[in-house]
């Protein structure tokens, strides 16, 4: 289903999404978030700081509570989460791909039923860039591109005074639905249009990382570099990173206690990073990455070699995150880059 | 696998048996359903063990698959929920999901020799291994188990041991000796090189601290042993035990779901980071 | 104006003549306009080192890594280190060796003053809709190099509120120095953000921090950049729990967990609360906290409130000097006891 829909009816549009509640970029607190809709929807956003993979991959995550009854077993009760259908607006290419990428974790081997549960309710309704969004945005070097539909439900693209909108599921044509007579045909100059848009913003310059099809036997190689070291050097081990990474999913089980005596508590899933030093420490002490620059290696050769060995594609989108938002210039383009060179 | 993939069954303590005390204590628990059955595993599969309140760990199942009844572990005592488990008594419930991990393929070794190398708590997660040859004898060629700790107070299984011999050649060894230690003194793998089992339609499976399986793995070759033909279970810190939580990525793998049984052909192409 | 070739010049005399064995500094990144640090080995490497008004990290940082890692290799080598180091990242050596992490002969200070020009705050630049591919310093202004061309603005107006209340630019404790001192520059009153911030009451205070403890992700950015959290094990988090083979059981077992991974009010405002906490009379208002949250929650204030505490209460200012005793490691008799009851 594709159609042409004016600038001026997109708030008349989610006004007809009853049933979901919106969200849409915002700024708040000097960043952009995916907020709900709090009147007029703005889509004149560069992408949001964090991705929404939150929306199906919250930071925490009750998986059940446990009551210790005396006398008898404890008394497990799953949490399964009631996730509210939502439709969110904006969406950028990378993070759509970013969204398929999650999706293959979450449902490879057995299905996480609570990614699984809040990930069927929402509904991605992408913006494609007309040009990148930034100067780290590198797409189109990791089989993505700024126009990219994957992962979404509805695309929409700037035509200046419209948007042209292409349902890609069959949930993104219920939402093209309900919008009615809100959407017209799109006529052959808007096809042009189009089309022509769409090549402009594949053609306009992006960072890149070289030879992407290469770099998975390069790391191999160069497992052993000390390049690994000198380039972690100024890393200080946070989460910013992966925490912000669109495609990122490592987490942590806990069990935190609300009661002690007697004992009341919920399991729960938070996010976790391989970052962090403490990622991979045994109970025994031993630590098999011990230093940053295996860790900034372990980073890289799962985005770059690992998850694509077993799922046929590069587990970075491209979207620059991580290079502007670390604090201290770790740059995954560059990183890749240097060890691919200097691999020979 | 249960619907929900996080959720534990609930586990009652049959069984308890201290078999080594002191500092880092080993106890052996049995574990039966608290409702219905219990899942079926195959042999070299881990399980999920729950203590409500502290956590969870990951521990290999440490009986044969012919078993129905119930679930056996050897724990050893050196961290949060093991020190917790240890101070768990008969009737105690817990929590159990599982089996996670592949298993070893015992089926394509009916007809061989097998060779079974333990050290120190290292024998339970290949006891399964080694209980249902035994229980399928005629099956298997010769059975020798090669088992040593640090001293005679340290080996676990002691009793389960010295009832498999007439069906298996046991191979005791002590790093140290005492009074009254008649069988080998020396390290496990010493132990496997004085004793030159033949490489000729045999497989080698070992487990032990890491330091053990690589002298075991480099005396086996030096015996002729091909890297096929060894076999080994190794550990990574573990969280959800699905290949979803990431902690135990190595290489290309999760140790929890492509592992943690690797033949040393496979294990030796991935990243020494477990 | 400090010219960058006398950086370079000091670091490569230093590294050729085996004076020192690395050099902490910054260099170009590849992010952009931004500098980052390096560590450079090697006198032909000294050519890397820049100085711009992206040149905001705390160098000292690295101090701290350098001795873990040799902590952790065993190894105490002879030649200090040596490090650029503003007039704020001064102070936080001078905390450090208060606190006796360090000997003074363990590191070598390139003092640099800043001359009044403060470091650039990216979001203050951004709000203005600049986006610049390069950033130097010229005088009292910042020049950017612009798709539009050169915009010159003058530093005040894109200097960080604490390089606007900062009254020291230039640092005291060096081993060499460059740049002239203009401690006279006085372009706000200390403590002036968190003045204005007070101007809500407290029950809009706590509103305001509530809502901010909420949007916390915990991604621990602000404590890793802070070179005065070099605690190995942090009381507030059950993470960093450093572990070997002697750890026992017991100890494993018995650790409390002060607060739990969750990222919720309760445990945010925990955590936050208890680092400003072990941070007074110790931050010296480098801001990288603040600089590095990727949600903007505005932490300098609570490290301000600490560090007004100890000045009102105490009359000290951390990282002063070396030869004070460190505030909560000492005991006056001078010291206020109006709570002793």
């Amino acid at each position: 289903m594709e159609k042409i829909l004016g600038k001026t009816q997109i708030d008349g549009w989610i006004a007809a999404l009853s049933g979901y509640e919106i969200l849409a970029p915002a700024v708040e607190d000097g960043i952009w978030a995916y907020k709900p809709v709090n009147g007029e929807v703005r889509l004149d956003h560069g992408n949001t700081t964090q991705p929404p993979k939150g929306l199906s991959f919250p930071q925490r995550e009750v998986f059940f509570s446990f009551e210790q009854i005396k006398g008898e077993p404890p008394r497990l009760t799953q949490k399964l989460p009631d996730a509210p259908r939502r439709a969110v607006f904006g969406v950028r290419p990378c993070d759509g791909c970013g969204a398929v990428r999650m999706d293959k974790v979450f449902n490879d081997h057995v299905v996480d039923n609570y990614y699984q549960a809040r990930r069927s309710n929402v509904a991605y309704v992408g913006l494609a860039c007309n040009k990148p969004q930034g100067s780290n945005c590198f797409c189109l070097s990791v089989g993505g591109s700024p126009v990219s539909s994957e992962g979404m439900d509805v695309l929409m693209t700037d035509l200046g005074d419209r948007y042209f909108v292409a349902a890609l599921t069959e949930t993104g044509k219920a939402l093209m639905a309900a919008g009615g007579k809100l959407f017209s045909e799109p006529a052959a100059a808007d096809r042009k249009l189009l089309e022509q848009t769409h090549a402009e913003a594949v053609a306009h310059p992006q960072r890149a990382v070289n030879n992407l099809d290469t770099v998975p036997a390069k790391l191999k190689a160069s497992f052993n570099s000390p390049l690994w070291e000198e380039l972690a050097r100024a890393c200080i081990g946070c989460g910013v990173c992966t925490f912000l990474c669109p495609t990122c999913h490592c987490f942590d089980i806990n069990d935190e206690n609300t009661s002690a005596s007697p004992l009341k508590g919920n399991r729960v899933r938070t996010w976790d990073n391989c970052q962090f030093p403490d990622f991979t420490m045994h109970t025994s002490g031993h630590n098999p990455r011990e230093s940053l620059g295996s860790r900034l290696r372990q980073r890289v050769s799962h985005k770059f070699r690992y998850f694509p060995e077993n799922f046929g594609m590069p587990q970075c989108t491209g979207c620059g995150r991580c290079i502007t938002e670390c604090s201290v210039g770790i740059d995954i383009v560059t990183v890749v880059n240097k060890v691919t060179e200097h691999a020979g | 696998m249960p619907d929900n993939i996080y959720l534990p069954e609930l586990a009652r303590i049959t069984h308890i048996k201290e078999e080594i005390g002191g500092e880092r204590a080993i106890k052996t628990f049995r574990v039966e359903p608290v409702d219905g059955g219990i899942f079926e595993h195959d042999c070299g599969q881990c399980a999920m063990l729950s203590v409500f309140g502290r956590g969870e760990m990951m521990i290999s199942i440490a009986s044969s698959p012919l078993i129905r009844e119930y679930k056996q572990f050897s724990i050893m005592r050196v961290g949060r929920v093991s020190a917790t488990f240890h101070e768990l008594e008969v009737g105690d419930v817990v929590g159990i999901r599982g089996p996670y991990g592949n298993s070893f393929p015992v089926d394509d070794w009916r007809g061989k020799n097998l060779v079974f190398i333990g050290g120190g708590v290292g024998l339970a997660p290949i006891w399964p291994v080694i209980t249902t040859a035994v229980a399928q004898r005629a099956d298997f060629k010769n059975i020798t188990v090669f088992y040593g700790a640090r001293s005679p107070r340290d080996l676990m299984y002691k009793a389960e041991l010295e009832r498999l011999r007439g069906d298996a050649d046991i191979q005791l060894s002590v790093d140290k000796a005492e009074e009254g230690w008649k069988e080998y003194c020396g390290f496990v793998p010493a132990n496997v090189l004085d004793k030159k089992p033949s490489p000729n339609n045999t497989i080698a499976i070992t487990c032990g601290p890491p330091i053990m399986i690589k002298f075991v793995i480099q005396n086996l070759q030096k015996l002729g042993f091909a890297d096929e033909q060894i076999y080994t279970t190794i550990e990574n810190k573990m969280k959800c035990g699905l290949g979803k939580c990431g902690r135990c990525n190595v290489g290309k793998d999760y140790v929890c779901t492509k592992g943690p049984v690797y033949s040393w052909a496979e294990l030796k192409e991935l990243p020494e980071e477990y | 104006m400090i010219a960058v070739q006398d950086i370079r010049d000091t670091a490569r005399d230093l590294l050729a003549k085996n004076e020192v064995r690395a050099v902490i500094g910054y260099r170009r990144g590849t992010n952009g306009m931004f500098a980052e640090p390096v560590v450079i080995t090697a006198a032909e490497q000294a050519d890397q080192l820049v100085w711009d008004p992206t040149c905001f990290h705390n160098l000292s940082l690295y101090l701290v890594e350098d001795r873990k890692f040799l902590k952790h290799v065993k190894q105490n080598p002879d030649l200090p280190i040596a490090i650029v180091a503003k007039g704020c990242d001064a102070r936080a050596i001078v905390v450090l060796m208060q606190e006796h992490y360090f000997e003074r002969k363990n590191v070598y200070v390139i003092g640099v003053s800043c001359e009044g020009t403060g470091m650039l705050d990216e979001r203050k630049l951004a709000s203005r809709g600049i986006q610049a591919s390069d950033a130097a310093f010229d005088g009292d202004d910042l020049v950017f190099a612009t798709a539009q061309g050169e915009q010159r603005i003058p530093a005040r107006e894109v200097m960080a509120d604490r390089c606007l209340e900062c009254r020291t630019p230039c640092p005291k404790e060096y081993d060499a120095l460059l740049g002239e001192d203009k401690t006279g520059r006085e372009l706000a009153e200390p403590f002036a953000a968190l003045k204005r911030f007070e101007e809500q009451d407290a029950v809009e205070r706590w509103k305001f921090w509530e809502r901010q403890f909420d949007r916390c992700i915990r991604c621990f950015a602000c404590r890793s950049v802070c070179p005065m959290c070099y605690c190995d094990e942090c009381v507030v988090d059950s993470i960093s729990f450093p572990v070997n083979a002697q750890t026992s059981a017991e100890e494993k077992a018995n650790r409390v967990r002060w607060i739990e991974r969750s990222a919720v009010r309760s445990e945010n405002i925990t955590y936050h609360m208890t680092r400003a906490i072990h941070l007074a009379g110790r931050c010296v208002d480098c801001n990288e906290c603040e600089r590095v949250c990727p949600v903007n929650i505005p932490l300098r204030l609570l490290n301000n409130k600490m560090e007004r505490e100890a000045r009102e209460q105490f009359g000290y200012e951390p990282g002063a000097s070396v030869s004070v005793p460190a505030l909560v490691a000492s005991f006056l008799d001078s010291d206020p006891g109006k709570f002793i009851r």
